[in-house]
Formats: structure tokens, sequence, C-alpha cells
């Protein structure tokens, strides 16, 4: 092949052209712009970034062990379930049908991908057949996708080729292709399995299932399925099949009898098992992992956080990733934002911190340390640092176990509350109205609460409602926290030795016939109970705030970025057409010059037409905008040549670099031309004319492409807008 | 002829003397069976009839051999050619022999490649049966061997679908007694008229038709009378030799309910296998009670107690039971014809409560009654997230409502006009319009979607938000909401989930996708009730 492609060369079909470097030729537009930096890094430590990522990994690690394994939790029944009537599907069947069903299980699992069903088929299928421990119910699985099942052999031949190619199970006897069965028969099946079962000498009782496992059975195309059912259960009576089917859709309607006639369903006996998903996964999870007296999560997170997540949730995507994602970004950020959040787990040695460059981290810490903050410049470094340096580790452990010990008490100040309420719900009454808010999320406007600690009134009336207990009822009640108190972990449970005694004291105290308390005594004591309560749980939910170095611990009120997730296309297009230099990296001399306001012309084209673009009516004249746009680049002509001028003049040495940024490209190329123009010293009026008519021609089309303009032959030389109303 | 008898052969009486006489006789080439009600309790009859042939001795006709295949399991040309042989000859593969098919022993030929080798292939069959069975009578008693002759028998189930599987194959098929020049007849069994499925410009020999007439009422009764799973079990149970009298009375009320809607006796038979158990549990009970009774009594006065044998049931004991059950026949019929739940399933949710026949009549809740409707409708879609269920609301609305009604239904004008649903016209001439609802879904693009999204959005869903005191002009807050990727991807997860249906290519970029509605009008009602939108009154044309 030559070099040189002739492109008119019809016979040639393929061209190479090898990569030269990029394609443009001025070499100092390399991204030497400085990158953005995190905030605060002026009072990081040196290695601040390393100790923060290992404290990041510690702490994301910790909860997500711990989410993993209530989801594990969560799924296990089902699981279970599941695993339990594949072994027991061929048992049990109801006498009189007319034939033999093929038993189907349907997994409605919308909340979390794959890994339920792979969990299932890993606690259902047999390895191999030969180790003595198994026989009491061997099963085989192999899985179906999608992509397998594009016309009825394919899918035969996938579902055949998953059972009788394991080799291991039975060696396969090399026969002549053409004159066997097609691998896509399913009387091969049938012939493998006889075999499996004459080799191995099984039993009745111990013939192994056949598992066929369905993933995204809404993508499998229906007749195709249609027939493979129809299939398995013409041979039901020799191979015992059962399939389980992956749905994301919802139970109701079932898109099994949405979808398939009915001669199809008579063949099939369905049983569905439905996974937990929707609210109750996210209030499993919070609970579990920031409410929980039995865990310490490292880092809490802020009522701002939690209310964006529960929004997040029951809004937009109500999957177990989607809380996974919601919380490692959570993390991420508090652990990138703040640097003194490298002490989240431990402190760091004191020779890191005893060296002049973690000075300004120090100081920032002291200042924190410090409340009310005293003039932190009034004590030279080299005076505090050596004597108080271990003391200030010590202050900084201590304040760690005490934010711990107080997120504890507001875990259980959160539980106990949470305890009454039910208490108070299934006494009959009302109780907290804790679903107030129009649409509001229950449990989760709770959580936020009392994280930002604005529960007091719910606590005073809840202690009104213990006054008006009857003595009966306040028993049961007391019982209940006892109870509570007593499943507590024992370090935990002498930490609330006081309270537990008051429990004490009252039940004892309660009159021994409790239905009919004639001298008042439940009442008094119900008084006394209730008022206690209140100022126990006030105490036990102090904001988190209040502690010395929340901020590490805690991430506050700072806000998620939801716009990082699921953010609005529409608008940041639109907005980025309109202001581009804020999406753009700014060189230092940019950020000297701190310019915020922009004249026209000094926009990249796309934006420039845009402008023009939003002026004009539903139509645009094609020609019309081409000549605005001319007078734009004029006067840009005009501007730059006067400032290059004026650049020349101040510093001869330095090239200007105000061109290359984001969209401007097409303009740092107009710069540099002129440059050349300048410099050649002439002007050809007939080759700047067709540089405007390519800048504009090329502008046009990204808007053409970006979706903003829409052809219609209604009327010559005109284009139709597609976006009005547009809020700058 | 006595076989006739057989439970099997009910109704079917008809259907067994034409074919069995036709085979051992002089068959035509090509036999046509349409059975509109039941094909597969057809196909079952004819694959005895054969068995009772091919089993008799070889009287005045000939040596019949037969092979039975399905046209849907037989999808490729390859799978019918060597089900065909191999169910002629009654050969099993082997996984040991590597699958082999069916050949001769010394001759490796190939006879599934194409229709030619197939030929060759039944010849080969021919001459091997021919061969068998000559080999068998010399050693037994030397019959006559020219007389001796095989004739093959092929029949083909659901043949219907031959028709889009294998087009090319239905004329050979259907000529291939001409073609292979062999005593052979080939039988297609199928729900369909010949009429339907015929090849074009007469290429098949017309065949000769049998039609099986729906059964009657009685033959379903008794059809299913007959298949009384009996149970050999001595203690009471369910399916005793002595409840088969009940069992009858119970059959023949049950097709009375079914009658009107499945003349299929394997219907009935699901329905009435999920009903029994539970309808004779009553029985069961008290004579369960009786024994007890008894039992304490006898141990009183004497060991040897025997366990009382379950007598026939009363004619009074059975009229209550028809009073108690007799409703939940039409539940039975309602949740299992179309098979909203399994039998075994529905057996176990509808049990009667113990020892129904010892309480008072009066206090007795109907089963059937007992339980109305235990599961919600919408507790499916609760898992859904908030935005989907707008999502597919204004997907529902896109699909009913007019394109052109949309700005009457959903614009909102500075004067707080109400919104005009257009005037009901009186009849006029014309035949009547049908509304969209039932017509069907109509394809909407996604633009217009998003824009009936951000209205009920605007209404309905602006107080539950998150507090966004960014957002200053009316209407900005819902405007950014509906363009964010999550509500595109929520609708490309619905699509996925099939609740919404993409009407457009995939791979097509130009112009905006088109979406159709997945979900019915009651779905969508419950959805609008738990978001609190006023549906009927956004549908151009309200229920």
């Amino acid at each position: 092949m030559s070099t040189q492609p002739n492109l008119d060369d019809a016979n040639q079909t393929v061209f190479y052209i090898p990569f030269s470097g990029e394609d443009h030729d001025d070499d100092d537009s390399s991204p030497d712009v400085p990158l953005p930096q995190p905030l605060h890094t002026d009072r990081d430590l040196p290695e601040g970034q390393q100790l923060r990522l290992q404290a990041y990994a510690e702490a994301w690690r910790k909860c997500l062990d711990r989410i993993k394994s209530i989801i594990q939790a969560l799924h296990a029944p089902i699981a279970a379930d599941v695993v339990h009537q594949v072994h027991a599907s061929y048992d049990d069947v109801l006498p009189g049908l007319p034939y033999p069903e093929l038993p189907v299980i349907t997994i409605t699992n919308p909340s979390s991908s794959s890994t339920f069903l792979n969990e299932v088929a890993a606690q259902i299928d047999s390895p191999d057949l030969d180790s003595d421990a198994l026989f009491d119910a061997p099963a085989f699985t192999t899985h179906l996708y999608p992509t397998d099942s594009l016309n009825i052999s394919s899918t035969m031949k996938t579902m055949i080729a998953g059972f009788v190619d394991r080799s291991h199970i039975l060696e396969k006897v090399k026969g002549r292709p053409a004159t066997s069965l097609a691998p896509y028969d399913i009387e091969m099946l049938v012939a493998w399995y006889t075999a499996v079962r004459e080799a191995y000498e099984l039993k009745e009782a111990a013939q192994p299932k056949l598992v066929v496992l369905l993933h995204d059975f809404e993508q499998l195309d229906m007749l195709v399925i249609q027939d493979l059912f129809y299939i398995c259960s013409l041979h039901i009576q020799r191979l015992p099949l059962v399939f389980i089917i992956s749905l994301s859709s919802p139970s109701y309607p079932s898109y099994l009898h949405v979808t398939y006639p009915r001669s199809t369903l008579a063949l099939l006996r369905v049983r569905n098992f439905a996974v937990p998903s929707g609210k109750r996964v996210l209030e499993e999870v919070l609970l579990k992992t920031f409410f929980d007296v039995g865990f310490d999560p490292d880092i809490v997170i802020g009522p701002a956080v939690l209310s964006s997540l529960a929004d997040h949730f029951t809004r937009q995507d109500s999957s177990v990733d989607s809380i996974l994602n919601f919380l490692h970004i959570t993390h991420l950020k508090h652990f990138s934002s703040e640097p003194l959040t490298l002490l989240a787990n431990s402190t760091p040695p004191s020779s890191l911190l005893f060296q002049p460059s973690a000075f300004k981290f120090l100081d920032s810490l002291i200042t924190r340390m410090q409340t009310p903050p005293q003039d932190p410049a009034s004590l030279p470094a080299a005076e505090w640092a050596p004597q108080s340096l271990p003391a200030l580790v010590t202050a900084i452990d201590t304040a760690r176990s005490d934010f711990r010990s107080r997120a504890r008490c507001l875990r259980i100040g959160f539980r106990i509350i949470k305890l009454i309420q039910e208490f108070m719900k299934r006494q009959g009454y009302k109780g907290l109205d804790w679903n107030r808010h129009p649409g509001g999320l229950g449990i989760f406007d709770v959580m936020t609460d009392i994280l930002r600690g604005t529960l007091g009134s719910d606590i005073k009336f809840l202690g009104t409602m213990v006054r008006k207990l009857r003595a009966g009822q306040l028993g049961s009640l007391l019982e209940e926290l006892h109870g509570y108190f007593n499943s507590m972990p024992s370090e935990l449970r002498a930490s609330e030795q006081e309270a537990r005694m008051k429990l004490v004291f009252t039940l004892n105290a309660l009159p021994e016939d409790m239905e009919e308390d004639t001298t008042g005594v439940g009442s008094q004591l119900a008084g006394n109970f209730g008022e206690w309560l209140v100022g126990y749980l006030n105490g036990l939910i102090a904001p988190l705030e209040k502690t010395q170095l929340w901020e590490v611990w805690f991430t506050g009120l700072s806000p998620f970025p939801t716009e990082l997730i699921n953010p609005s296309v529409r608008s940041s297009i639109v907005s980025g057409l309109l202001r581009p230099h804020e999406f753009s990296e700014l060189t230092e001399e940019d950020e000297q010059e701190n310019q915020t306001d922009f004249s026209l012309w000094e926009y990249p084209d796309t934006s420039i037409l845009f402008r023009r673009y939003l002026d004009s009516g539903k139509m645009i004249n094609v020609y019309d905008w081409f000549e605005s746009f001319q007078s734009v680049l004029e006067m840009q002509r005009k501007n730059i040549k006067k400032r290059l001028a004026a650049e020349a003049r101040s510093r001869p040495q330095s090239p200007t670099k105000r061109a290359g940024k984001g969209k401007g490209k097409a303009k740092g190329k107009a710069v540099q031309k002129m440059d050349r123009e300048e410099e050649d010293g002439e002007e050809d009026e007939d080759r700047l004319k067709l540089e405007v008519q390519a800048r504009f021609m090329r502008a046009l089309q990204e808007l053409d492409y970006i979706g903003f303009i829409k052809h219609t032959r209604r009327k010559a030389d005109h284009v139709q807008r597609t976006a009005f109303d547009l809020h700058d | 002829m006595d076989h006739s008898s057989d439970p099997l052969y009910l109704g079917y009486e008809q259907l067994h003397a034409e074919v069995s006489t036709l085979v051992a006789s002089y068959p035509p080439p090509f036999l046509y069976i349409n059975d509109t009600t039941s094909p597969r309790v057809s196909g079952a009859v004819i694959g005895s009839i054969l068995e009772e042939i091919q089993n008799k001795q070889p009287g005045p006709s000939k040596r019949v051999h037969f092979a039975r295949i399905n046209a849907i399991a037989c999808f490729s040309a390859r799978l019918l050619y060597d089900s065909i042989l191999n169910s002629l000859t009654r050969w099993e593969p082997s996984w040991n022999d590597g699958c082999a098919n069916w050949h001769l022993e010394d001759d490796e030929q190939r006879w599934n490649e194409n229709f030619d080798g197939f030929i060759h292939g039944l010849r080969a069959v021919s001459t091997y049966l021919r061969r068998k069975s000559t080999g068998k009578g010399k050693g037994k008693e030397k019959m006559s061997v020219d007389d001796e002759d095989v004739r093959l028998v092929i029949v083909v189930e659901r043949a219907e679908r031959l028709r889009e599987t294998l087009p090319e194959l239905m004329v050979p098929l259907t000529r291939l007694a001409e073609l292979t020049q062999l005593d052979l007849t080939m039988i297609f069994i199928s729900s369909v008229r010949w009429e339907d499925i015929r090849p074009p410009l007469g290429a098949s020999p017309d065949p000769y038709f049998i039609d099986v007439p729906p059964p009657t009422k009685e033959i379903i009764a008794q059809r299913v009378t007959s298949k009384f799973p009996l149970s050999n079990d001595p203690s009471p149970g369910p399916y005793h030799a002595s409840l088969r009298g009940l069992y009858t009375h119970f059959v023949s009320v049950l097709c009375d309910v079914c009658y009107p809607f499945t003349h299929d006796p394997q219907e009935i038979e699901y329905i009435a296998a999920a009903r029994w158990p539970g309808f004779v549990q009553p029985v069961l009970d008290q004579h369960q009670r009786a024994t007890e009774a008894d039992m304490d009594l006898d141990t009183a006065e004497e060991d040897e107690s025997r366990p009382k044998q379950l007598a026939p049931p009363s004619e009074d004991v059975r009229m209550r039971l028809s009073r108690l059950f007799n409703a939940s026949l039409n539940t039975a019929l309602e949740d299992l014809y179309p098979r909203l739940t399994n039998a075994a399933d529905w057996a176990e949710t509808h049990k009667p409560e113990p020892d129904l026949l010892a309480k008072h009549p009066g206090h007795v809740v109907k089963a059937g009654e007992a339980k109305v409707n235990a599961k919600g409708d919408s507790d499916g879609m609760e898992a859904l997230p908030r935005m989907s269920k707008f999502i597919l609301i204004a997907a529902f609305l896109a699909s009913t409502n007019p394109h052109s009604s949309d700005l009457r239904m959903f614009g909102r004008g500075l004067d707080e006009k109400k919104r005009k649903r257009r005037a009901r016209k009186a009849v006029g001439s014309g035949p009547a319009k049908i509304p969209q609802r039932l017509v069907g879904p109509v394809a909407f693009p996604l633009d217009r979607l998003l824009a009936i999204l951000g209205a009920l959005l605007e209404e309905n869903d602006v107080e539950a938000r998150l507090p966004a005191p960014e957002y200053t002009i009316p209407g900005e807050y819902t405007d950014m909401e509906t363009s964010r990727v999550g509500v595109y991807t929520a609708i490309m997860d619905l699509t996925s989930m099939r609740l919404l249906h993409r009407t457009s290519a995939i791979d097509r970029i130009d112009g905006p996708p088109t979406f159709k509605c997945g979900i019915s009008y009651d779905v969508t009602m419950t959805l609008a009730r738990e978001l609190g939108i006023p549906l009927n009154d956004l549908m151009w044309d309200p229920v």
C-alpha cells in the first residue's frame, strides 16, 4: 500500500492515516494550565493528601462492609426460599393435573442488579457429583442472557451447552457431528441426562434438577422464550427442568402475564418471589448504619446529605447501587474538602506535625480547638510547639472519643424516641405525626430533624403523652424500654446506668394491680417519668456541632453535590453557551485580571452565534445571522489588534495566551492567523471573508449538532429555533 | 371395537374409528386433522391409536410404524429429519455413542443434510424395518416373506407452525408418499384450518380432512370424571374411592360454570384439580372426627378397633357442600383460566376453614367470599421511584390524549381560565368514535412526554420537593427537574422494563425518539391516586 492514499481509487476501501501528533501548529497551547486545586490547600499537611486517602479508605471500607452485610441479610431469607423452592419443585405436585407443569420461579428484583441471582445460583449449583457429601439435593445451573437468545436455535444451543459442557461431570464422546444430533436438539440434553443418571447410579429421589436462569427477562424475545417453554414442557417427564426468571419490572402488573399468551402460561407453574425494594431498603440501611447503637461509623452524615439521599432515592433511583454511590461520594467529598479530616481515625505521629511545613495546619487546628478563638498570632510557633504538642495530640484524641460518645448518645436517643413512638402507635394513639409533610418521607424526615437538633417539640409532645399513660400502659412501656437497654452492648449499657436505674425504680414503684389504680400512684409516676424522660432525651440528642472539631467526623450542613450525579443536561448546555468563560480553565494571568464581565466579541464563535440566536424570532434568516456574526468578528479583529499593539508596547517578550481556552479554539487560531497576517503586513479581503464564512459554518453546525436548529423547508434561507425563553 | 371404551377416546370415538380403519386398510397419503378446541388431546388420541395398531399382530394389514413429532420442537429442517427418522426406528441416541443418529450398521451416510438425503433416509428406514420384521418373522413362524411390508405413518402436531419455521418444506412433506414411492401417510394435526396454512398455487395435494367437533358438556364431564386419580391408599384422602360419586357431581357443576368460557377438557380438569381438595376437605374432617369419637368409645369397650371406612357422603352433605362452594367455582375459573396463579397455590390459599360441616350454616362465611382480593393491586408499583411514576402517568396521557389537545389540557394562561374539554357532540351520523383508551396507545415523541411531565410536576409535585431558593422564576425548578439526566435514565429504565415501549429504532439519531405507553388505565389510575393527580380531569376522553 502506498503511503499516499489515493482517495479516488474505488477498489481501495480502507485507508490508513498514520497519527502524526496533534493537529495544530501552536505547540505552546499544551495544557500547562494549572488544574483546579482543592480548597484550603494552604493549611494542609505536606503528606495530607496521602493521610486523608488512608483515612477515607478505612472509613469507606467500614461503611461499605456494613451496608453489604445489611443487604445480604435482607436478601438471605428470600434466597433461601428460592433455593428451597428449586429443590422442592417436583415434590408435592397437586394430583389430578391434566399434564405436568414446568416449574418457573420469577424473582422480582427492581432495586439491585444481578448480584442476587448470582447469589442464588451459587447456592443452588452443585459443582460436581463426585463428592460423597451431596446427593441430597444436587442441581445444575446454566445462565441465559438476552445476547444469547436472538433466535430459538441459539437459545437452545446455549442452554444445552450450559449443561452438557461440564466436562468434569461426564466426558464428552466425540462422534461425527454430521450424523449426530444437532447441538440445539433437546434430545441431546436428554441423552446426556440419561447418561449422567446411569453413570452415577442416581436414585429417583436424588435426581439433579436442571436449573436455567434467565437474566433480564424483559429483554428476551417473547416468541423465542415461548417456544423454549413449549419445547421444554414436552420433555418435562424426562428432564426435571426449573426456570428462574429475573424481572426488573414491578410485580404488578406482572410482565409475564401481560406479555405471554395464555397458551404459554398454561404450560407453566409460576411462583413469584419479590426481593425487598423501595423505601424499606434505604430505611434498613440508614437505620442499621448510622442509627444503630451497635455500629460506630467513622463519618456521621449530616442532615443535608441525608435529606438529599432520601430525596434522590425515593424520587430518582431506588436501587441499592444509588445508595452506595451516594454515600461513597459523600465520603470522598468529606475527605477531600477539609484538611483536618486526616484526623478522622487516628492522630498522625508528632514527627509529622512537628515540622515547619505543618505550621499552617496546626495553626488552623488550634484555632478550631480554642473556643472562643484566641488570636493565634500572639503565639509564635516556636514557643508553643515543643511543650503543647503532646497536649494537642491528647486533646485531639479526647475530641474524637467525645464526638463518638456524643454520636452514640444521639443514636440511643433516636432509638428510644422511635421505640416510644412505635409503642404509642401500637396502643392505638396517633403518636407523633411523622408523616406530616405532604409527600414527606416519614422516618427520613425524623432522622434529618434529629441530626439538625430540631426535634425538641416532638420530645416535649412525647413526654406529655407518656405523662398521660395509664399505669398498665406505663408498665409495658417501661418493660420495653428496659428490654431495649438490656439488648445494648455491655459497655454502652454501663454508660446508661443512671437511666436504667430510673426505669427499674419506676417499674418497681408501680402498683401491683395496674388496672384498678385508685390511689393515683400510677398517674403520679407517669407524670414523674414523663418529665424525667424529656430531660433525659434532650440530654441525649444534643446537636453534634457542639463538640470540638466536629467537622472532622460529621458532614454537618455541607450540601451534597447533587448536580454531579444528576445534572440537568439542558441547562448545562445553555449556560455553557451563555457563559463559556466560567467553564474554561483559568490561566494565572486570567486569575490576576479576574475579569468577570466580557463583551460579546470576546466570546467563542458558537457563543456569539447563540447570543444572536436568542435575540431572534421563531424563524431565523441565516443570511442576517451571518451578517450580524460578521460584524462581531469585525469588532473582534479590531480589538485584538489594538490589544496586541498595546501588549507589544509593554511586554515585547511574552506572547499572549489569552486565547487558548475551552471552546475558544477557533478564536485562538484566529489570533494566530492574525499575528501572521500582521507580520506579512497585508490584508487580504477575500481570504478574510472566506475565513469568516468558514467560522460561521462551523459554529452553525455545532449549534445544529447540539439540537438548537430545526431545518424546515417552509421559508427559503430560514431555519427554525428550537429553544425559547431561556432564563439568562 | 372394545378399545373405544378407553377413557382417552371419550368423545373421540368417531376420530378413533375413522383413523384406525384408514391406517389399517388403505390410508390416503395425506390426512389433515383439525381440532380447534384441544389439539393436544387429539394428538394424544392419534398417538395411542397408532400405538395400538402397531402392537397388533400383523393380520391382513401391513406392519405399521409411526413417528410423532412436534412442529414447534422441530424448528429447523435438520431437527425435523432427525426426529422423524429416529422416531420411526425407535432409535434413542446415547451419549456414549456421541449422540449418533439412527444409521445402518455398516453405513455412515448422512440423512439430514437436505431433503434429498431425507428421502434416501426414509427409504433406508423402510428397508431396514422390513428386514427387521421379516427377520423376526423367520425366527418365529416363517411368515410369507413377500406379503410382509411396512407402512410408515408420520404425525406432525402443531402443523401450523411449519408455515413459519419451514415454509419450504410444506409442499414436499405433503407429497412425501409420491416422492419416496413408499407406503407412507402424513398426518397433520392442527388447530388451524388447512385453508389458512395451505401453500400457494395448489402445490400441495388436498388432504383427507377429519374435523374434530368440540366436545359437548356431557362428554367433557365424563372425560374429567374418568380421569379421577384414584388413590390406592385405603386411608381417607381426597381421591378415595368412595368419593367418586361426589366427584361426579362436583365435576358436572363445575362444567356448568366453565362451559360458556372454555370447551377444553384439560382446562376444566386443571380447575377441578385445584378446587377438589378444598371441596372435599369438610367431608374428610367430619370423617376424622367421627373416627376419633369412635376410637374413644371403642377403647372403653373393646381393643379391636378397626379404622372406620370412609363412606360416600350423603345427599344432604352434598347439598351443603354445593351451597358452600359453588360461589368459589367462579373465582377459581377467573383466577385459574388466565393462570393468574397456579393450581397448587390456589388450592392452598382457598382452603376452607376446618370442620366446616360441623358449623351452623348461618355462621359460615362462604368460601370464595372469604378472601376478597387479599393482595392489593398497587403494591407492585411501590418500588418505582416517584419520578418514574410521574413519567408513566405522563406517558399514559400522551398515549391517550390527542396531541392537539395538550395546550387546552395542560396550558395555564395568566387569566386562569378553566381548561375546556371538547363539548360532547350529540351522536350524529356515521359510526360512533371509539375512545382512544380502547383503541390502544399511540406513539408520542420524547419532547411531548417531557412537556406533559413538566406540567404534571408543576401542579402536583411542588410541595414535595427539597427547598431550592436559587430558583426564582416560576417554573424554573420544574424546568430543571425535567431536563435532568435522572429523567432520561428513568425513561430508559422503564423502557427496559417494558412499561414504556420504544417505537423508533434504537440507532436512529435524528429526531426525537418515540415511545408508547405500556400500562393500562387501571394501573395508571392507581398511580395517579397515590400521587394525588386528578387523572380523569386530564384525560381528553374521561372514563
